[in-house]
């Protein structure tokens, strides 16, 4: 799901900084990052149209602060952390809109994904998303990042400025919490 | 071992689907929706003239000129009042240095005051003296 590297992301860069080309360059940078953004955002919070929402606020912002990117970090770092950013402000607004706690999320999560139409139907894969909604929420984004989008530790230690250390801790934390939830579910 | 095979048998897939054409549609809407931004109205960059080009390269050597000059000048100067050896008429040492030479052409034989002092010890008046006019 991660965007391949395959691409001379430099000349994107260069286009995006050049006021005659940048608007151009945009849509390039929306067709080629809008789906895996997409689905970083969906995974963390449960519905569609909450995730369609969040990914046009992240390439606004993106858009109306695009001076600012120098291009010292990897544009897809840069795109992930305000996507990222968006998703998890959208989460606390929620809680304090639902007025539930951080421990009650799980289940509030869990209700929206039971909700949500736009699944394919497999009993696992809906298991499985359950189980990684009961995780803690930096969990949870540790856990996305690696197994859903397969990135690197330092890919994802670039964009949540944690340790590779820490991620590693995190991850199979997580792993073991989704066994745990699997073996009390069965 | 059990749920990590769970994990392998999800391979990586989420179960989430999205309306069909759904990111082609986003990604239309998208550019459509974005705000114009102010740099983008601005009057597009004009070309820069050579003289642009090449005018901080010319103050520069314009500078390093004025500087040269300066020094030179300072060199010039140091070396009109110049006291070194290489300056000074080498004859002229020698004959200075020489006792003979000197006492007989640069010493005065005989001091004006001496002279005078005579000529008063011998009742000389200077009122009364005949110069022949």
């Amino acid at each position: 799901m991660a965007p391949t590297s395959d691409f001379d992301e430099s000349l994107l860069v260069q286009r995006l900084q050049n006021p005659e080309t940048c608007r151009d360059a945009f849509g390039e940078v929306i067709a080629r990052y809008s789906e895996p953004l997409y689905w970083q955002i969906r995974r963390m919070v449960p519905g569609h149209d909450d995730a369609n929402d969040l990914l046009q606020n992240t390439f606004l912002k993106a858009w109306t602060s695009i001076e600012n990117f120098r291009g010292a970090a990897k544009l897809s770092t840069w795109l992930y952390k305000i996507a990222i950013n968006e998703s998890l402000s959208f989460l606390e607004k929620e809680r304090k809109h639902a007025n539930v706690s951080m421990d009650d999320e799980a289940t509030h999560l869990i209700h929206a994904i039971e909700a949500d139409t736009n699944i394919d139907g497999d009993e696992l894969k809906l298991k499985l998303r359950k189980a990684i909604a009961m995780l803690p929420e930096k969990q949870r984004l540790v856990f996305n990042m690696r197994y859903y989008d397969e990135m690197k530790y330092e890919q994802i230690s670039n964009i949540l400025g944690t340790s590779v250390g820490a991620l590693k801790a995190s991850y199979h934390l997580a792993v073991k919490k989704i066994e745990q939830y699997f073996e009390e579910n069965d | 071992m059990e749920n990590n095979d769970i994990l392998s048998k999800i391979n990586h897939d989420s179960g989430m689907t999205v309306p069909d054409g759904y990111f082609a549609d986003f990604n239309k809407r998208m550019e459509a929706a974005l705000p114009t931004r102010p740099w983008e109205n601005a009057p597009a960059k004009r070309e820069r003239t050579l003289w642009q080009k090449v005018r901080p390269y010319a103050y520069m050597a314009a500078m390093f000129m004025g500087v040269w000059c300066m020094m030179k000048m300072v060199d010039i100067m140091r070396t009109g009042t110049d006291l070194s050896q290489s300056n000074i008429n080498q004859d002229l040492v020698s004959a200075v240095a020489n006792d003979t030479f000197y006492n007989s052409y640069c010493t005065p034989l005989m001091e004006e005051d001496d002279l005078y002092y005579d000529l008063y010890a011998d009742g000389f008046d200077p009122e009364n003296i005949d110069f022949g006019e």
